[in-house]
Parts: C-alpha cells; sequence; structure tokens
C-alpha cells in the first residue's frame, strides 16, 4: 500500500511536467518571470509574462529523453532545476550550449544554492537550484543533464527561441524492380505538385527531407485527396542512405506503393503536429506545414477486397439489371408480337367469316322466290327438293367451321348451282381426278363459293341455257388447284363495277394468306368473252 | 280493273307473281311481261298499264333504269325486291310500296288496293320524279321524304322537321312552321329511315332532328329541351348514344 502511493507521487511528478502551467512568482534580476512551465524532465523555466504562446515540454517517439518547447515570444528564460530527496545532487552535471555552441559545460550543481521549494505546487518537497537566465529569443537553448552514475542517461531538454522552418521534401524516390535487383528514379527538389506514374514493377516510394536538428518534431501524413481520408502517418525519420550537401545524413520514410489504392491526388502534409494540444489555431499551424501534392497514375489500379468486392457486386447487379431490363423488354415486344400476330389472325378470320357468311341475299330470297313458285304451279316434289337443297346450303354457309372437305365443298356447289339453275337456266359440272380423295383433303369452307357465284352473276345468268359452267379440282405436284370456268361475256378486270365481287375475292385471299402463312394462295383470272377461267391455286396444301 | 306489267329478270318470279295477282287480286289484268330493261320499256309503251310490277336488281341493271326511260310516267309502280337496301332506302324515302320476295300474299292485296285508291286520288308522276331525284343523290345526303298522308303526298324538307312522335301505328310528324303531320306509318319505320341523316331517337315515342335541341336537361334522368321549349324524355337505353350523338355535334 506504501510502495503504491509513492508511485502515485512519481506520477504525480511527471504530470505536473505535462500540463501544468504555474504563476509562481519569481523576481530575478529585475525581470518579471511571472509564469512557470515544465522544460522536461528535472527542468522547469520561468518565462517573462509578454509571452502568450508557449508550446512547452512537447515529447516525442523514440526520443526518450528528449523535450522540445517552443517559445516564439519569450526573451529571457530562467532555468531551474529540482531534485527528489535523496538523489545524489553531487554526481549532477549539466551542460547548456547557445546555438549549439557550449557555454556552460559539465558544471556541477551549486548545492549551496539549493533550498526546499514545493517545485510547482507539489506537496512533495524538492531540492531546487537556478541554472541561470538566458536570453532566448533568436536562439535555440539546449540544455543536457546527466548523472555520473548514468552518464548516458541524458536529459536533453530544447528551448526553441528562433521562428520554427517549415520542411522541405528534398527528392522523392520511385523504387523499381529489375532483374538485377532495384533500381531508384529521383525527382529532387520537387515542386508543390508533381506527377508520379506507378507501374507494376514500383513497389516502394522514398521521402527524403532536409536536415535540421529537429527532425523529430516533424510529422508526416499522406492523404487522399478525394476521399480526405488519411491513408499513412510517421514520425520514423531513418537515417543513412541519403546524404546531403554538408555530409551529412538526410532523413527519410518509405512509403509502400500499395497504400496508393487509385489514381487521383494524394497529399503530404509534413507538421509539428505535437502544438496541436496547444489548440495552436489552424492558421498558425499553417505557418509550419509543408504540404505537396502528389499526381499518381497507377497502371494497375489497386483495389481493396472490399472495394473490389463492392465493384464485383456493383458489376455483376448493373449486368443483372441489364438483363433484366432488356429480357423484359424482348419479352414485352414478343409478347406485343405475338398479341399482334394473333389479333393480326383474328381479325382476319372475323372478316373472313363476314365475307363467308354473305351469301348473296339477294340470291338467297330469289331462291326462295323460285321455291315459291314451285309451290303456286303445284310442283310440289321439286319444291320439296329445292327447299331442302336450299336448307342444306343455309345450313352448311352458316355452319361456322374452318375447314371443310372438298367433298362437302362439292356438296355445296351443287346445291347452290342447282338453286342457281332455278332461276336461271344453265348446265354445270364439277370435275376432280380420281386419285384425290376428296373425303380427306380439306380447304377453308366457302372457298370457291364466291367465284361460282361470279361466274353465275356475271357470266351465265344471260345465255340462259347455253351457259355452262365448269369446276374442277386438281392436283399439281404438292399444290391444289381449283378452277371455275364460264363461257359467260367475261368481263374487263379493270373495270370497277364488275370487278367488285373480284376485289372482295381478291380481300378473301389477302386474308387467307394473313391465316395460312405457311401456304400461299394465289389467284389467277384470264378473261376472254366466252371464256372466263378463275384458278385458285393453294401451295403445298396436299 | 287495273292492267299490270311485270318486270323481273327471273322467269320464275314472273311465273309465280303472275300465279299470284290471278288467284288472289283479281282487278289486276297482267297485260305483259319482261324480263329486262328494254323489253320492260317496250312493254309499258306498248300497253300503258296502269300498275308496274318493277324488279329492283335485274342482273347487273335496276329497275329504276326502267323508270328513267320512260318520259311519261302516268301508272303506279309496286317495287318488287328479294334483297336492295339501296334501293329499298329510296323507295322508303318516296313513300312507294314495294314488295320483298318470296311475296306475302296479304302484303300483295294489300299494296294492290291501295294501289286502287291513289289512281283515284291524283297522277302518280310526282312521286315517281322525287325517286329518281333521290337516286340521283348519295345515300344520307337526301335533303327531303315523302310523307304518304290520307289524301296527298307531302314532300318535306327534313330540316323543316323539328320532331316526331309515334301514336300507335301513326307517327305525328312535327314541322318548323308549327304544322302538326299525322302518316299511318309506323315512328320505328321512319327512325331507321332517318336516323342515318342524324335524327336521334331518344325514345320509343320520339324521334328528335339534332337541330332543334337545345340543351340536356338533367332532370329526371335526363331530358331534351328543345329550341321550341318542347321537352323531350330520354330512356334509359338510348341515354349513351344521345349523349355521344350530341357531343359530336
Amino acid at each position: 500500500m506504501h510502495i503504491k502511493l509513492n508511485t502515485m507521487k512519481k506520477i504525480l511528478f511527471t504530470l505536473l511536467c505535462f500540463f501544468i502551467a504555474l504563476s509562481t512568482v519569481q523576481a530575478q534580476k529585475g525581470i518579471n518571470f511571472s509564469r512557470t512551465y515544465p522544460a522536461g524532465g528535472r527542468l522547469l523555466m520561468h518565462v517573462d509574462s509578454a509571452a502568450k504562446n508557449i508550446y512547452y515540454a512537447n515529447v516525442f517517439p523514440n526520443q526518450p529523453n528528449t523535450s522540445f518547447s517552443y517559445l516564439p515570444e519569450v526573451n529571457q528564460v530562467n532555468i531551474q532545476i529540482n531534485f527528489r530527496e535523496k538523489v545524489h545532487i553531487q554526481n549532477y552535471r549539466y551542460t547548456i550550449l547557445i546555438d549549439n555552441k557550449p557555454t556552460i559545460v559539465n558544471q556541477s550543481i551549486n548545492e549551496a544554492q539549493l533550498e526546499d521549494t514545493h517545485a510547482g505546487g507539489d506537496e512533495e518537497i524538492f531540492r531546487s537550484a537556478t541554472l541561470g537566465t538566458f536570453p532566448v529569443k533568436g536562439k535555440v537553448i539546449t540544455t543536457l543533464v546527466y548523472s555520473t552514475e548514468k552518464p548516458l542517461d541524458i536529459e536533453k531538454a530544447v528551448l526553441y527561441g528562433k521562428s520554427l522552418p517549415k520542411a522541405k521534401i528534398k527528392a522523392f524516390l520511385k523504387r523499381t524492380v529489375t532483374d538485377k535487383g532495384v533500381n531508384y528514379s529521383p525527382i529532387t527538389d520537387p515542386k508543390e505538385s508533381t506527377q508520379l506514374t506507378l507501374t507494376e514493377k514500383d513497389d516502394e516510394l522514398t521521402l527524403v527531407k532536409d536536415r535540421s536538428a529537429i527532425d523529430y518534431l516533424y510529422y508526416t501524413t499522406i492523404k487522399d485527396k478525394q476521399t480526405q481520408k488519411i491513408i499513412y502517418e510517421s514520425t520514423a525519420w531513418q537515417y543513412g542512405g541519403y546524404i546531403d550537401e554538408a555530409n551529412e545524413f538526410s532523413p527519410y520514410l518509405q512509403v509502400d506503393k500499395s497504400i496508393f489504392k487509385k489514381s487521383g491526388d494524394y497529399e503530404i502534409i509534413i507538421q509539428p503536429s505535437t502544438f496541436s494540444r496547444f489548440k495552436m489555431p489552424a492558421n498558425e499551424m499553417e505557418k509550419y506545414t509543408a504540404r505537396y501534392t502528389l499526381a499518381i497514375t497507377l497502371d494497375q489500379e489497386n483495389y481493396s477486397k472490399r472495394e473490389l468486392w463492392m465493384y464485383v457486386l456493383f458489376a455483376a447487379l448493373a449486368i443483372g439489371f441489364a438483363f433484366l431490363v432488356i429480357l423484359y423488354f424482348i419479352k414485352k415486344r414478343n409478347q406485343k408480337k405475338l398479341a399482334e400476330n394473333e389479333q393480326q389472325k383474328n381479325t382476319a378470320k372475323l372478316r373472313l367469316n363476314a365475307i363467308r357468311s354473305q351469301l348473296n341475299p339477294h340470291f338467297m330470297f330469289n331462291a326462295l322466290s323460285g321455291i315459291q313458285n314451285l309451290m303456286n304451279k303445284n310442283e310440289i316434289d321439286n319444291a320439296n327438293k329445292y327447299l331442302s337443297k336450299f336448307a342444306r346450303l343455309t345450313r352448311n354457309v352458316l355452319h361456322d367451321r374452318e375447314l371443310i372437305s372438298l367433298a362437302q365443298e362439292k356438296t355445296l356447289l351443287d346445291d347452290y348451282l342447282q338453286m342457281e339453275q332455278l332461276r336461271f337456266g344453265f348446265n354445270y359440272e364439277i370435275n376432280h381426278p380420281e386419285n384425290l380423295d376428296l373425303d380427306i383433303t380439306e380447304i377453308p369452307a366457302m372457298l370457291l363459293q364466291p367465284f361460282v357465284e361470279n361466274a353465275v352473276k356475271h357470266g351465265i345468268s344471260k345465255k340462259a341455257a347455253e351457259g355452262k359452267i365448269s369446276i374442277a379440282f386438281m392436283q399439281q405436284g404438292k399444290d391444289l388447284v381449283l378452277t371455275v370456268t364460264d363461257n359467260g361475256n367475261g368481263f374487263d378486270t379493270a373495270k370497277k363495277s364488275s370487278g367488285l365481287g373480284l376485289q372482295l375475292s381478291n380481300n378473301r385471299i389477302t386474308l387467307l394468306n394473313d391465316i395460312y402463312k405457311e401456304n400461299r394462295f394465289t389467284l389467277a383470272v384470264q378473261t376472254n368473252p366466252g371464256d372466263t377461267k378463275i384458278s385458285l391455286t393453294l401451295t403445298d396444301w396436299l | 280493273m287495273m292492267r299490270a306489267v311485270l318486270i323481273d329478270d327471273e322467269i320464275s318470279n314472273l311465273e309465280n307473281l303472275q300465279a299470284l295477282l290471278n288467284k288472289h287480286c283479281q282487278q289486276v289484268t297482267v297485260a305483259a311481261t319482261a324480263q329486262d330493261v328494254s323489253n320492260g320499256v317496250a312493254a309499258i309503251e306498248k300497253h300503258t298499264p296502269d300498275l308496274v310490277f318493277l324488279d329492283i336488281q335485274m342482273g347487273e341493271q335496276t329497275g329504276f333504269e326502267v323508270l328513267k326511260l320512260l318520259p311519261m310516267r302516268n301508272f303506279e309502280v309496286i317495287f318488287v325486291t328479294a334483297y336492295d337496301q339501296y334501293g329499298i332506302q329510296a323507295v322508303k324515302f318516296a313513300a312507294l310500296d314495294y314488295l320483298l320476295k318470296p311475296v306475302d300474299i296479304e302484303e300483295l292485296k294489300e299494296a294492290v288496293n291501295k294501289t286502287g285508291r291513289k289512281l283515284v286520288a291524283q297522277t302518280p308522276t310526282a312521286q315517281l320524279d322525287f325517286l329518281l331525284q333521290q337516286l340521283k343523290k348519295p345515300e344520307a345526303s337526301v335533303s327531303k321524304i315523302a310523307l304518304q298522308m290520307q289524301n296527298e303526298i307531302r314532300y318535306i324538307g327534313l330540316t323543316e322537321i323539328i320532331r316526331c312522335e309515334a301514336d300507335n301505328t301513326y307517327t305525328h310528324f312535327f314541322l318548323a312552321d308549327g304544322e302538326k303531320i299525322l302518316v299511318s306509318k309506323s315512328l320505328k319505320e321512319y327512325a331507321d329511315l332517318l336516323r342515318p341523316n342524324g335524327f336521334l331517337r331518344t325514345h320509343q315515342s320520339h324521334l328528335v332532328n339534332p337541330k332543334y335541341v337545345k340543351s340536356w336537361l338533367k332532370e329526371d334522368g335526363g331530358i331534351l329541351l328543345l329550341s321550341t321549349g318542347e321537352k323531350i324524355p330520354i330512356s334509359k337505353p338510348n341515354k349513351e348514344t344521345v349523349k355521344k350523338a350530341l357531343q359530336q355535334l
């Protein structure tokens, strides 16, 4: 417990060196040393009250016994040394250098001068002595204290009264791996902005700083300007490889290429960043800050694994999305096309139906009138016969079938022509080769009827008993050829009025071609007075 | 006694009509029959009949051509047709008689009787003139209609007709000059005739000339206010078509 307490005290003493500014008034030689600060190790310093900014007792990595105080506004500094009780004060020596020139060398402590103090307010009583008062403005005062018992444990306190210089980069060196080893290509005295290309074989970048006695003060960071992220920090200046004009080793830092993930601008910032603990304002800090921009072009972009995954994921998503969109549009287009085709087919069918069911009403009612006449003439058997034919014909026409057999078509035409024969006397024949199977071969329903009707209407009606209509079903290779021939007056195919029925037939052919896309329907018309022939060819039908 | 000429391109129709006349209309004597236009014209000129039964569609010719070729048409005409929308429309506009094939015996008798009455009343030429005029014009641009009244035929401009109202099998015509004409035909027949000319069937009993529609009143589920101040009801099933037709005006 007791030991512990003792340890606490030691720590308290150390803390004292780091933090507290005291206001013990020490009047010496007429100077008003109104303020006291730790100066590192066993030292305290008293500075004149005019000084506002005192950046005292800065310590650094790898510099165990070094303390740095920046005193830009202080004129005189009084240095005081404090010893714990039980310390062999007589073994201690001190050396003071002003601007690196030894002023007091290996001086022992004047024990007569020692007095008990609280050394800055601590409860513990210290034995204190003054090492002297020195002008510090524009000067650097270095105090070295050591014990003869441990002569290598030199406590070094630097009181810096000069204006602190900005760091300067003397060179960038790019290391390239070659067959024989490595090769360095330097860029010396770089400007504030430097272009640098890093190829696959480059692996390292070295920054060489100008040499100064206080290199340890300068803290280096590298920032990605795009992301504003710090990608590198170091105070570990190395010495050995590079020698400056004064034959002194220049401090340098080695930076692995891998920190540069992407091409772009990077900023190298070198500044005494320990001052930030005194809340040095940014503009003040900027006075001591060196900034260099490296515009790096990478031959091969380095991506972090995470970035890489993100890119891969993003690319995959983008491709997937694009694919889906394309698929969607293709599907939509196909659907539309299909629907359009279907619709086209349907309308074609509907229109065909409409045309098909147009068994000329004029014919129908005249046929009925003809039957009425048979009745009125008391030809009851004939009336029955024709009424049955009329009924069958009407039924066949009304029956909505897409395809009927040639045999059915033949019956329909027989019925139709016999009804027409009742109205107009004429002869007709329906021919077909024996090898053509009428029951199996199917054709679109009511295909020939309009042409036959045309033959009756335009060709025959006036010729009465001399009129003749020949219908033939023929096989020509794989084609089915249907012909209707009459010996009527014929007609002018170009003349509009007589072409009306023909135009209707042409429409039918177009519609049939829309529906049966595999088979072409072609219509040929030859017309001369006394000989009109209509041939309808159904290609690849058989 | 009436002397008749029958014109039809089909022999069986001629035979049939002749048989029916002989049996059911004994006041008619068939003076001649003809199977085409030129023979028909010749037969009429030769026999100067009181009555002509005229087929409208004869091969590639029409019965109307027979009429065109005759300068003097001092005979009555009963048209006989199997099916001819266009011809029938014109015949109806001229308020002439027509028979549909196969011929209905009652209709035949009625047409013949009516003709007998007309022959006493007036010369028929005017009606035939009117028919031939109508035929020259494109369909649906007819500007006048013949209305058969008790003792006369009136030719009324379509723009003169404000509205028609059904009265059983009769139809009242309300004209722009305030006159009201009663015609012995059903409203349905006139609705069929006049609808292609823009007339609106607003109700089972009402046919309205859109020219005289002033506004659509929302009361009682829709009423048309005419410029004469009359209110014409619109029945539910006709609402949409009437609305659409009025919007297009």
